[in-house]
């Protein structure tokens, strides 16, 4: 097991190196590049140049990723170009903010669309079983912002119950309850999202493992059904969904950049784009690898969590079933 | 370039993600002021009460700024924040004449010399910083030669490359020497300053690294506020500075605050979260016009949109440009419905225009211009008279030629988007086949825009300086990949039309020169010139102000004009 972690860690690491080398050779190919958008165009040729050396703009771009790479390892995620600001001092407030209204929305699915999922796989084509299709089918269907934009008008401007977007109200930093009010809108609109993959995952799943030939068995013995379902079933039906689950995590940092803009909310996705349109390389460098490395932990965690749910799964000793 | 006239900005603005970069430097725009056809619809009650003194007046905007730095200001955010904390050493007046305010920081109208070549200007006494020191002669020649230095790195570097010398008269008066009669150079002076005594020590290679401009703890100001906070991507705060040197505003507290999006924004001015916003989405004016309280200021702004053709024959396949007649590009203008366009897709805000002088400016050629009215019949004869025969397919052909060619624009932009899909149809009816094509911005900068590579484009110009000067986007003097002269237009009468235009500080006389420029570039079209067209500005019910201190669409930044004098009710 000790073993097995630290191979993957030492797997991880390169990958996470060679994602950041090939973004890094994406975004400076990407037409447009910062010499001819923080170059103001009223420049000239001369000033041009200064300009471009002074922001390192003139070296080959190989020289510009290994100093890239040498700052980071020393812990420095370089400065914007446009006003020379510490990345981190933009970046981490918005990691912070999307954690909170991605977390708790996908907390709150996890804990409503599992149970649900199951309950609903032992009573199919039942009443639940079909308002969790309905549920499902809308979810998928109805674009978040377009949801959204309809929440706000019924509950922020209609009803005035709520408010409109932004994460806290202006002077009222910190008060969780603000919080609160400010975080049920974009959460309902996300959870709604979760929720339609996350209860079909489950109630998929259940059902295919119910079907199995030792769920029979177990049945024919007479052990009770709360026990088939939680003892036997369960246990096994986990591991997709854990799948799910662990490739989804970075969607945690990643954010959900129009939920996020329809609310205002200071989060990591607005800035992915606000900072993709001004070629801001180094923010972009920054939230890429963040996300790299949330992924490369998401799958981590599943691949022990299947140890931990299935001991038939053995890490670091080859084939794992499921 | 004293008017930086930007695509690169311009486009950016009605991009999806709406970046707003238009308005470099400050210089700005013209002065239709009373012009505005679509007039704005201030209710009433906004004029009758009586001022009174506090509150908080937050503003929106879909960007944050960059720094303050007057130096480094070239984003429309980070410029509006800017005019809060610093006063202008010239303001504009309604009709976009350069004149020293009580606000502003020179005490008198900027004097120039017989010979049009030197300027003085005199600094009141009582301007101060916000740390207690005077504002003197020495921020002003600091403040210029700070923009003139190429290791400062300054976008509004140009507005200065006319100046030869800079003298000092004594604390309050400096003598600015001109290379050349250079008549644009006074809206140069419709600038802010930067401390000498803060920033004296930093090297300009270093001045866009430095915290001034961008924490608000050390960018001493000269403005009615100063700058308490920035969180950034959420919002900056400006507060009234007691120790302000001018008479103090109404309004205690100003909050600049940033939405993702247009939309989110106009959902908060409905809620009232935002009192003012500066653009709303066209698509929107219906039903933020609903709502009780809110003002919508339809008037349109600084900013013209056109169709450019290009005149280098490599752009076409055989080496053929479809344009050259005088006669087909007269007659691809009459053949385009622009009321049309501005009645159906700008929903009235918007107003033609003939020539690259906006509407109700001095300098604007009124009837001398050739007008164009939409007419396919008379288009279709200019086109047979310039030689044009209609082919098997109804596309006219000429010398073996079919007259087809490819109109770009930015994609994301709908205005242009439905734009060129109503000039594909309407030239289609007098036998022009038009392909509209969409093409992401940065791509169309770099390939096509900057290097002067396309057959046609749809495009505006934000002209961020009320003088009429063209010369750097029609002359011959600025074709690409270095000059604005994008289509490869050469008209040598203009040539020679445009630098007359500059060389004289007599308004009157250079009236009669720009009227001329207005005949000739109407008649030759080296664009067909569509329409001015603005942002409608929305204005939530505490918002208050005199007529006299009315916002003013057609300014650079008039969306805040005279805001010293506006005040908010509870």
């Amino acid at each position: 097991m000790t073993e097995y972690f630290i191979r993957r860690v030492l797997q991880s690491i390169l990958v996470l190196f060679l994602i950041t080398l090939i973004t890094f050779g994406l975004i400076h190919a990407a037409p447009g590049g910062p010499t001819k958008i923080f170059l103001a165009p009223g420049l000239s040729q001369e000033a041009a140049k200064i300009q471009a050396h002074n922001l390192g703009l003139d070296q080959p771009v190989a020289v510009q990723y290994i100093k890239w790479v040498g700052g980071l390892l020393k812990g420095d995620l370089g400065y914007t170009f446009k006003n020379h600001l510490p990345v981190g001092q933009i970046l981490w407030p918005t990691v912070g903010n999307t954690v909170v209204l991605m977390g708790v929305a996908w907390l709150l699915s996890l804990l409503i669309a599992v149970p649900w999922g199951i309950y609903n796989s032992t009573k199919e084509y039942g009443l639940s079983d079909q308002t969790a299709s309905f549920v499902s089918y809308v979810g998928f269907a109805m674009p978040t912002f377009w949801f959204g934009i309809l929440l706000q008008e019924m509950f922020a401007l209609n009803l005035d119950w709520l408010p409109l977007s932004d994460m806290w109200t202006m002077g009222k930093e910190g008060n969780i309850g603000n919080l609160f009010m400010h975080l049920i809108l974009p959460v309902t609109v996300l959870t709604l999202g979760f929720l339609a993959a996350y209860s079909k995952y489950a109630r998929s799943s259940m059902l295919e493992v119910l079907e199995q030939d030792y769920i029979r068995t177990a049945r024919a013995k007479g052990v009770k059904e709360r026990r088939v379902i939680f003892r036997h079933a369960l246990r096994n039906a986990l591991i997709p969904i854990i799948t799910v689950l662990g490739l989804d995590l970075p969607i945690l940092v990643g954010g959900a950049a129009l939920t996020e803009s329809v609310f205002n909310w200071p989060g990591m996705g607005r800035l992915f784009i606000d900072m993709a349109v001004a070629r801001e390389y180094s923010v972009l460098m920054a939230i890429t690898l963040i996300t790299a490395v949330v992924v490369i932990i998401g799958n981590l965690i599943a691949d022990i969590l299947y140890a931990v749910v299935d001991p038939r799964v053995q890490l670091g000793k080859g084939g794992r079933s499921a | 370039m004293v008017k930086t006239k930007k695509w690169i900005a311009l486009l950016a603005t009605l991009t999806l993600f709406g970046a707003l970069f238009v308005g470099c430097s400050n210089t700005k725009s013209s002065e239709s002021s009373t012009k505005a056809p679509t007039g704005s619809e201030v209710d009433a009650s906004k004029s009758t009460d009586k001022p009174v003194d506090g509150g908080t007046l937050t503003f929106s905007s879909f960007s944050d700024i960059v720094s303050i730095n007057p130096i480094y200001v070239d984003n429309s955010a980070s410029s509006d924040a800017a005019r809060f904390v610093m006063a202008n050493l010239y303001d504009l007046d309604r009709k976009g004449n350069l004149v020293a305010e009580p606000w502003s920081l020179a005490a008198a109208p900027l004097e120039v010399s017989a010979d049009g070549k030197t300027y003085t200007v005199k600094l009141k006494k009582e301007a101060k910083w916000s740390d207690g020191q005077p504002v003197t002669a020495d921020d002003v020649i600091f403040t210029i030669n700070t923009f003139r230095d190429p290791k400062a790195g300054s976008p509004g570097i140009g507005q200065f490359d006319k100046v030869d010398k800079l003298d000092k008269v004594d604390d309050q008066t400096i003598k600015i020497t001109l290379k050349q009669v250079f008549a644009p150079f006074q809206y140069s002076l419709f600038n802010q300053l930067i401390p000498y005594h803060v920033l004296k020590d930093v090297k300009p290679e270093q001045l866009k690294d430095n915290p001034y401009g961008k924490d608000p703890a050390k960018t001493v100001t000269n403005g009615a506020w100063k700058w308490t906070e920035w969180k950034q991507k959420q919002y900056l705060t400006f507060d009234k500075d007691p120790n302000y040197w001018g008479q103090k505003p109404h309004i205690d507290k100003v909050v600049y605050k940033i939405y993702a999006d247009q939309n989110t924004e106009v959902s908060a001015l409905i809620k009232g979260d935002t009192d003012l916003i500066q653009a709303i989405p066209v698509t929107q004016i219906e039903a933020v016009k609903k709502k009780s309280g809110i003002s919508v200021l339809l008037a349109p702004g600084p900013l013209y949109e056109y169709v450019a053709f290009n005149f280098k024959p490599e752009n076409f396949p055989d080496k053929f440009v479809p344009f050259t007649g005088q006669k087909t590009r007269q007659a691809i203008a009459t053949a385009l419905n622009r009321q049309g366009m501005i009645d159906n897709i700008l929903k009235g805000t918007g107003t033609k225009l003939n020539a690259p002088f906006l509407p109700g400016t001095w300098a604007d050629p009124g009837s001398a211009v050739t007008e164009y009215k939409y007419d396919p019949a008379a288009a279709k004869k200019l086109l047979a008279e310039d030689g044009w025969v209609a082919g098997s397919d109804g596309i006219l052909t000429k010398d073996g030629h079919r007259f087809s060619f490819e109109l770009q624009y930015n994609a994301g932009n709908s205005r242009r988007q439905q734009v060129a899909a109503v000039i594909q149809q309407n030239l289609k009816e007098v036998g022009i086949e038009v392909t509209p094509k969409a093409i992401d911005f940065s791509s169309w900068a770099d390939n096509n825009l900057t290097p002067g590579k396309f057959p046609a484009v749809l495009l505006s110009w934000s002209l961020n300086n009320p003088d009429p000067d063209g010369e750097q986007t029609f002359s011959s003097k600025y074709f690409p990949p270095t000059g604005q002269n994008m289509g490869w237009y050469k008209n040598d009468k203009l040539d020679k039309l445009w630098v007359e235009g500059y060389s004289t500080v007599d308004q009157a006389e250079r009236k009669k020169i720009y009227e001329e420029v207005g005949k000739e570039i109407s008649t030759d079209l080296p664009y067909v010139f569509l329409y001015q067209y603005g942002q409608p500005e929305g204005l939530g019910p505490r918002v208050k102000y005199a007529e006299a201190d009315a916002p003013e669409a057609s300014l650079p930044y008039g969306y805040f004009f005279h805001i010293q004098n506006w005040w908010v009710t509870q």
